[in-house]
Parts: C-alpha cells; structure tokens; sequence
C-alpha cells in the first residue's frame, strides 16, 4: 500500500491512518535518545515549496526531514508574487529537473499540490492548500487525541471557529470521523458552510455545544489577514461569543475537557490567556508531535515511477476522470 | 444539382419524421417527394435512415478574435461550428478591443466575410469597454446588423445604466442579453456553492447571485419596454424566475440554456476537473432536471453553447488559477442526439426548434427548413454512426470539453449550405 503522495485526508484508508499513527509513536520514542538522527532518508533530497508563508509547518517539516538524514532546499517562493498557476507550472519543471525526491508545498489555491504531484515523480506532501486539506495537521492532531485518548472511538471533538476558510478543520474533521470519533462545528453563520457533510453535527450556539457534552474543544485560528470582507462585527464580540473566555475556561475545567488549537494562537481573540497555562491544553503537544507525525509521513511515502510527460498530462487527467455517463 | 433519396426530414413543426427524397438545384430545394426521379447529372446520396434537418444556429459563441486569437479564431471557430452541423453564429463582443463601437464592429464582420464558409453575426456591447459605465456606440452598430447588445461574461451592475441603454436601443429595435450575475455574491471561482464547494475548499457561487440579476434583468426591460434575453440559464429558481414571467406576459423576455447546464453538476468537477469550470457554474442533479423541464416546456427558447476555447496550457493549470469555459460547437448536436433524443426525452423536433428555428427568429433572421422553395440549409444526421471526439475530430482551436476522447452515439454526416457542401463524412 506505498503511496507516492499524501494530498488529502479524504482518500486515506482506515489502515493506513492507523499505520502512519503507529509509525509516530516509534519515532517519538526516538526523541529520548541523545542520537535523535537515523538514517532513513539519508541521500535523499526533500524541497520546501512554501507559497505561502508558514513558519511553524515549515520548520516542523524541516526538522523531521533533518532528522530522517534528508537533505532540506528552500525554494524561495514566499516571497515571489509568482504565485498564479501557470508559474507554478513552469516551476515544476525545474524541480522535475532538479531530481528532488520529496517536495513539501503549501499554496493558496486548493488542488494546487495534486496538479503538482502529476506532473513530477517526486512524492509530493500537501502541506497545506487553500481552504481544501492539510493532512499532516491531520495526522498529528489524531495522534494528539489518541495519547490521551488510547480508544477514541466515540469521542466527541467540537471545532470552534472559521469553518470556511479552514483546511484544518476539513482535514481533521474527516481524519477524526474515520477514527469513529464525533465531530461538530460551531462558529458565526457568516463563516461555517451552510453544505457541511451531514455527518458533522453543526451547533449555532456556545451552550448547546457544550451540552453535546465534547471530550475535546478544538478552536481555529481566526484568519486576522482576511479584512477584505467583514465576516463578524468585532473581534471582542467574536471572542465574547465563540471564544474560551475566563469563564468558560472555569467552566471547562471543571469538565476536565482537553483544548487544541493548530497554532499560530491570537490571544484574547480564540481564547484568553490563561489557556495557555491550562494543564488540559493540548496546544504545545501538537506542535511536538508535528515532527515525528512528518517523519512518519516521509518515510512512508514512495518517490519515483512512471509519470506522464508534460504535453500529455491535460490527455492524462481526461482518461483519468470517469466516463461521461448518461444523467 | 444534387439528390438525397429517403432522408427522414425533421421540422420543428412535427414530432413524427417524414421520409422522402430531397432535390437541391442551385443551392435551393426544388423538389420534395417520395421515389423523385433522378434528373440527369444530379449527384445522388443514399440517406436511407439517416435525419436530414435544417442547419442549426447557435445564438451565443465565443471567437475570442480580436485579442485572443491563441484560443479560437473566426476561421477555427466557424469551422468547429460546421463540424458540429451548425451553419450560423453569434459571436460575443468581450474580445480585445471589445465590439463596442461601429468600428470594431466593422473590422469583425469584415473578418468574419472573408474567413468563415457559414454567416457570422456579432453581438455589441451595451457599454464602452464592457466597463458598465458609459453607453456603447449603440447606432452605430445598428447600422452594421447589430441587433442583440450584452456585456456578456460581466453583468451591466448598475441598473441605471442598463435601464437608460434600454430606453435608448429599443427605439433603433435592438434587444438585450443578459449574463446574470452579481459579482459580489457570486465570489471569485465558479463553482456552485454546495457539498462540492465545501469539499473542494472552495468560496461557492449560490444560484441566488444569477437568479437575483435575471428577475432584475427581467423587470428593467419590463421597465423600458424592451425585449431582454436571459443567457445561459444554471438554476432552477432561475427557469422558475422566467416562466413566471412569461406567464405574465406583460414583458418580452427570452432565454437560452446551454448543453453543460442539462448534462452536468458540481460533482463532476470531482479531484478538480478544470473541464467542468464554467461560469455560471455547474450545479445540482435537482437544476439539470428543472432546466430539462424548461426547456421541453418552452420556458427556454433556444438552444446556445457558450461555445468558450481556452488554450490547454491555460486549462491544464490548477482549478483556480484555470479560465472558465468549455467549448461546445464540434460537439453539441451530437451530444443532444445521445443523451436526449436518443434516450426518447425529446424529439428532433424539440432541436430543431430550440437549436435552429429559434435563434434565427431572435436574430430576426428568416427561418431554414427543409422546405421546397428555401434555400439549401441542412444536416444530414446519421442516428446509428458514433462519434469519437478526438483531438483530431475537434475544428475548434481549443479542445476544452468534457466530452474529449468519448465516444457518443450519432454523426453529422453532411453539411449543405446554399450550392456548396460546407461538410461530408
Ligand atoms: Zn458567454
């Protein structure tokens, strides 16, 4: 079951996720060690494709590279404006070139990482796309609930936030579901999709959310960047209404809940300060575990085979696309 | 002079084909008849089961020339037209320069004589530079032919400038097609906003940003007195929107629908299928039911493609970065053959209707059919052949189809215009 690519949760087996879980914990165990490198991917080349700004899943990745003996390039693309996808295009041949094995992208435009993964033999890890996947945020948040929960199944996560805009909560909602663990959404209506899978219970108000009784509160990032268009009236009314204020964090202890967030957090907005020092935040665990769930994911992965040359790949995609059927 | 013996004649007017021989001396049908004899030095064609239909006509196509000749030109694009048994176009003015002015006008038709073997017509803008501010030429291109004005692939966004064009190009007897969209609702990628959209991580298009323009469009023109035709209707609300209207019948509106919006939904877009981006986009199984039924119902008037060529280059990109459009020309009454008429949802008399008699009434054009005294204007349509849609088979510059390497039921086999065979296979 060697796989070239991961570019979304959505596609992954049962199996597979419970292997990539596995393989984690092995090499988490390698962290106690004084020697921390084995040389899995020693020889090997991985490039980080960042169209997008992104300190913490980029040195994440890096880190984990460094560790499996790989060789790490950055392409400096964060700060190019060439970001349309007819220059990615052009960048890939020079990286189909270059004989990378590995390349890690994270792009603004969802399917960007899959249109790349056709075009080269490099694996290629989406590390983020648009508001489509990011499946080793994924990966490691799984594997953060499952350290402290060994059976998660029939666990309750609420995610709290901006649905819309998050590949996080794509991402992890859909790995988290095929782990037989209980998903809903909760944020401003200007903000979570009225067409959520219908697998994934929606609330539209704090108390009833909690009244679900979840295991884990999952809250997003509120995307500060986007002011082009106004999605809430305020920031302080958005934390008085979806945030873990003072009083919610009382009450959320008193539960014994556990508290996630992917990180980058914005204080005061998602949640107030003193989460952060709450003995049930998960949030520092995440981070850790990002590297050995990368690792995991490196080692896993297969480079090289049979790819369709440039002229071929539009012919390609076609056949590859079911046959028009009859409506 | 030439002979087609026992064609099975299509007409708007029957639902039932006639069979019967069909004699064409100088570009014109002389004779219709059963066991014609065959006058001396007449070519004789064997067209036993096969559809002879008049040449249909495709109210909405896009040349791209001038500006975008990389894409289509008026030669490739007339040429997939006639690939596809369609013997007369109107062309879309957003090309650069856009038409809005007698000159550009001009300089297009003059093109347009000279490099395609089938009439080409061109719409004109309703403002300079489709910027929706200031009124086009709008005389001036009047007085070259022009009769239908649209901004098209842009709404007009503000009503008062649409109302006041309204007015104004009325009086000269022109009309207005409208491309239905509020740009602010409808959010920067095409695609539906649904289960999909959620899927695909990206900002959905609700059909309320198209249904809203068409019920504003509708009144503006109710407003003025005015004649306005609704392009390339997606949703069900929105064929709703029109039937209501017509049911009123205090207003004169038309409306089109094109072959992507009855055959496809968001769910083909699947793992970001580029060949499904199309503005409007591509919705629900619930939409392509709906515009079916307005079609067969005659809530839509006619039959248009959208016929939209982008290079593979642009549409091999990513799914955001891709143009929106999809061609239709080379494939279209083919494809109307195989999953429509075949199936038995309507009948070539519906096509023949919606796709010739139809659009050649809006444009105030007299009307082909396979009659004695007409001029020679027809397809001969071959029901048990197939199709395989090759990049070879394809006229069209630009193979941005769905329909790429399938292979479907029915082939144009012939194709007359006037004394000359435009197409044989
Ligand atoms: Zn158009």
């Amino acid at each position: 079951m060697a796989r070239k690519d991961l570019l979304d949760i959505a596609s992954l087996h049962r199996e597979e996720i419970e292997f990539l879980l596995d393989q984690s914990t092995s090499f988490k165990k390698l962290f106690t060690h004084s020697v921390k490198k084995i040389p899995a991917l020693e020889g090997k080349s991985v490039l980080m494709l960042f169209y997008e700004a992104s300190t913490r899943t980029h040195s994440s990745f890096e880190v984990a590279a460094k560790r499996l003996s790989a060789e790490v390039t950055n392409f400096d693309v964060a700060h190019s404006s060439i970001t349309k996808g007819e220059s990615v295009r052009e960048t890939i041949e020079t990286l189909q070139a270059m004989r990378t094995d590995y390349i890690v992208v994270r792009h603004s435009h969802p399917g960007l990482p899959g249109m790349i993964a056709r075009q080269t033999t490099a694996a290629v890890i989406n590390a983020g796309d648009g508001a489509h996947e990011h499946p080793t945020q994924a990966l490691l948040d799984a594997f953060t609930i499952r350290e402290k929960f060994p059976d998660p199944k029939g666990k309750k996560v609420l995610i709290i936030g901006d649905i819309l805009h998050s590949r996080v909560a794509r991402s992890t909602s859909t790995l988290l579901q095929k782990l037989g663990i209980e998903v809903a959404y909760l944020g401003p209506g200007s903000l979570v999709p009225k067409y959520v899978p219908e697998s994934i219970r929606r609330f539209t108000d704090y108390e009833a959310a909690m009244a679900w009784a979840p295991d884990v509160v999952y809250l997003l990032r509120v995307q500060m960047e986007r002011q082009d268009v106004q999605f809430f009236p305020s920031v302080r009314e958005y934390h008085r209404v979806y945030g873990i204020t003072t009083a919610r964090l009382a009450e959320i202890s008193d539960l014994g809940l556990y508290i996630m967030h992917p990180g980058p957090v914005n204080r005061g907005v998602e949640l107030c300060d003193a989460v952060m020092d709450y003995e049930r935040s998960l949030i520092t665990n995440q981070v850790e575990n990002g590297i050995s769930v990368r690792m995991a994911v490196l080692d896993w992965l297969t480079p090289g085979g049979e790819f369709p040359r440039q002229e071929s790949i539009y012919a390609a995609r076609q056949r590859a696309s079911s046959p028009v059927s009859i409506p | 002079m030439l002979l087609l013996q026992n064609a099975r004649i299509a007409s708007e007017n029957s639902p039932v084909l006639l069979e019967g021989d069909v004699l064409i001396v100088e570009g014109k049908i002389q004779d219709i008849g059963s066991n014609l004899a065959i006058p001396e030095g007449a070519r004789v064609i064997d067209a036993r089961g096969r559809v002879l239909m008049p040449g249909m006509f495709d109210a909405h196509v896009h040349f791209r020339a001038p500006g975008f000749e990389n894409k289509e030109t008026i030669t490739t694009g007339s040429e997939a037209a006639i690939n596809g048994g369609i013997t007369g176009v109107v062309m879309m003015p957003n090309t650069r320069p856009a038409l809005d002015s007698a000159t550009s006008v001009a300089t297009v038709l003059e093109n347009a004589k000279d490099r395609a073997r089938i009439p080409v017509y061109t719409s004109g803008c309703v403002t300079k530079n489709r910027e929706g501010k200031e009124l086009a030429e709008i005389e001036g291109m009047r007085e070259l032919g022009v009769k239908m004005l649209t901004d098209d692939g842009d709404t007009t966004s503000d009503p008062a400038v649409l109302l006041r064009a309204m007015q104004y190009a009325t009086e000269f007897g022109m009309f207005f097609a409208s491309h239905c969209e509020v740009p602010e609702l409808a959010g920067p990628r095409a695609v539906n906003e649904g289960v999909m959209s959620y899927r695909l991580g990206i900002k959905g298009s609700p059909a309320c940003a198209e249904e809203i323009i068409i019920d504003r469009d509708i009144r503006l023109a109710r407003a003025a007195g005015a004649h306005v035709h609704i392009q390339h209707v997606s949703s069900k609300l929105g064929m709703e929107t029109i039937r209501w209207w017509k049911s009123r019948g205090d207003v004169k509106v038309t409306a089109e629908v094109a072959p992507h919006h009855l055959l496809f939904t968001d769910e083909h877009i699947g793992d970001y299928d580029t060949n499904y981006k199309m503005n409007p986009p591509l919705r629900t199984q619930a939409d392509c039911d709906a515009l079916l039924e307005g079609l067969i119902e005659g809530v839509f008037d006619l039959i248009a493609t959208d016929h939209a060529p982008h290079t593979p280059f642009e549409k091999a990109q990513d799914f955001i970065s891709a143009p929106n459009g999809i061609t239709g020309l080379d494939t279209a009454l083919v494809t109307l053959h195989h999953f429509f008429v075949e199936p038995g949802k309507f009948g070539w008399d519906l096509v023949v209707k919606r796709y010739s008699a139809e659009p050649r009434r809006l444009m105030g054009l007299p009307v082909a059919a396979i009659e004695v005294g007409q001029q020679a204007n027809c397809v001969l349509f071959n029901t048990e052949a197939e199709t395989t849609f090759t990049k070879d088979f394809m006229k069209s510059k630009s193979q941005n189809t769905p329909f790429i390497d399938q292979t479907l039921k029915g082939r144009v086999d012939l194709v007359i215009l006037g004394a000359e065979i435009l197409l044989e296979r």
